[in-house]
């Protein structure tokens, strides 16, 4: 199989909007290049423009300058995105909020069910595909959301802050199944999160960003053997690497938050 | 399923106690028929009409104008809410002119739909259109600005069409707010039928009543009245299991 390099080309991108006193900078112009397959955790403060980032991706907003190139060749639907709640939709049932994307590209029934109940199998929820959303916990809601983030099959997944509402238990066991998930489907994954362990626990590179104005400040190379798990906690490379990213987001000279 | 029950007896319980005290009145306290006829004469009076026939023609014309004025004022307080939610710009010109025919009372304004569009069903269907055109148009525009901000990026995301977004988020969304401004329409077009068939027409359960009164014919008009009570409480039932349907993921909250 031959992986695409340049699967996201971010050169330049930047962000500003208006604001009634003045012009505000989310984004200050950041270049990155990110190969298939491959898991970029985004760190970094409120504020940092980490999650304007993920939305210029996605298409939902649109930058001030520069450019992103995916290569999705032409696909309608080329991002998966999970939002920080499940944002499902409380009228249909776990299966029915899985099928939706599929639902609504023209995809039939049959072929539909099938994608859906194999992908809520695999994120754990198998038995609970006649259950309403309210029924479930929030833990089993944002698998929901995953599964149907996958189901009409985008080469990339996007994820805002995916973990930040659920306790730290679940959190745990869910970043061990995305791992899985991400080994079995081989999707290039960018992740934003708050929390410096999950960033360098999962990723194989970890972007670090800063605020007011957000921009980018470093990006490390993790070198943690895969497949990682509760030994990888252990590691010194890795309290190492989680050390380094405390310090990379300390501001300097006692600047508050 | 117990409480159902249990909610069964006390609601028959109080229809009997009602239904005795009526009796009591008309029985052995003798109050005149003209005045209060016995639960007897209603009846009887209520058979009659329903074996010629006569009931059911009334019955049938109010229920469909009921029927017919609910549906359009749904449809257009939906419409008119959504074209107004999705385009700020046109919300600033209709919201004046919205608020003046809101506040006019629409009774009051019967006479004129009755010169305007005749004798017929037509100024009847359109004095019941404009008492439950309001609160659905009302809740209709609650929930519609009340959607989650990031189910419009949700559809922005997966590229739903307009009337993708519509039909499979927008509209069940705001089902709930839309609900509650029917429910009160339906009270409303029940009200506003009954007036309209007052004022013109030979026909409707409102007509029955003022021939009734006008010919002192007592027992008649109980035996009217008693059908739009009847009416009333099914377009109750009628409308609870929609909203059962409709709005079941809602889960317990109920009143």
């Amino acid at each position: 199989m031959s992986q695409s390099e340049r699967m996201i080309d971010i050169a330049g991108v930047h962000k500003t909007f208006v604001a009634d006193h003045g012009t505000v900078t989310a984004l200050e112009p950041v270049s990155i290049t990110i190969k298939e397959g491959e898991f970029i955790s985004i760190v970094g403060p409120s504020g940092c423009g980490k999650s304007t980032l993920l939305r210029l991706i996605s298409g939902l907003d649109q930058a001030s300058g520069g450019s992103i190139k995916l290569d999705v060749s032409g696909r309608k639907r080329p991002v998966g995105f999970v939002f920080q709640e499940p944002v499902l939709l409380p009228w249909k049932t776990i299966i029915d909020n899985v099928r939706f994307p599929l639902d609504t590209s023209g995809i039939s029934r049959g072929q539909g069910d099938k994608t859906a109940l194999d992908l809520i199998k695999m994120v754990g929820l198998a038995g609970f595909e006649k259950a309403l959303p309210r029924q479930l916990s929030g833990g089993m809601r944002q698998r929901a959301a995953i599964a149907r983030a996958l189901s009409d099959d985008p080469p990339i997944l996007l994820m805002d802050e995916p973990f930040s509402a659920v306790d730290l238990l679940t959190r745990d066991n869910l970043n061990d199944e995305l791992l899985r998930i991400w080994q079995s489907t081989g999707k290039t994954i960018l992740l934003v999160t708050h929390s410096v362990e999950e960033a360098a626990y999962l990723a194989d590179r970890v972007m670090v960003m800063t605020a007011r104005p957000g921009k980018l400040k470093c990006v490390h190379n993790v070198e943690l053997l895969r497949p990682r798990g509760e030994e990888t906690k252990l590691d010194p490379a890795y309290h190492a690497l989680v050390a380094q990213l405390r310090r990379d987001l300390r501001t300097p000279a006692g600047e508050a938050h | 399923m117990s409480g159902r029950f249990s909610a069964a007896i006390d609601y028959t319980l109080a229809l009997a106690v009602l239904l005795f005290a009526w009796w009591l009145a008309t029985g052995p306290m003798g109050l005149p028929t003209y005045l209060l006829p016995s639960p007897l004469r209603t009846w009887n009076a209520l058979v009659t009409i329903a074996l010629t026939g006569e009931l059911w023609r009334h019955l049938g014309f109010t229920l469909q104008n009921i029927v017919l004025g609910l549906i359009l004022g749904c449809i257009a307080g939906i419409a008119i809410a959504y074209v107004m939610t999705r385009f700020p710009k046109l919300a600033v010109w209709l919201d004046g002119p919205l608020v003046i025919l809101q506040t006019a009372p629409k009774i009051a304004l019967a006479p004129l739909f009755i010169v305007w569009f005749g004798f017929g069903v037509l100024s009847k269907i359109v004095l019941i259109f404009s008492l439950v055109f309001f609160p659905v148009f009302v809740g209709a525009v609650a929930g519609f600005r009340a959607l989650d901000p990031k189910m419009k990026d949700l559809s922005k995301l997966l590229g739903l069409s307009s009337i993708q977004r519509f039909r499979q988020i927008e509209l069940p969304a705001a089902m709930p707010e839309i609900f509650v401004g029917l429910k009160i329409g339906a009270v409303q077009a029940l009200v506003g039928a009954v007036l309209a068939e007052w004022m013109s027409g030979k026909v409707g359960l409102g007509y029955l009543m003022t021939f009734a009164s006008a010919t002192y014919k007592t027992p008649l008009l109980f035996a009217a009245v008693l059908m739009t009570v009847v009416l009333g409480l099914l377009l109750h039932v009628a409308l609870t299991i929609l909203e059962r349907r409709l709005l079941s993921w809602k889960g317990a909250a109920r009143g």
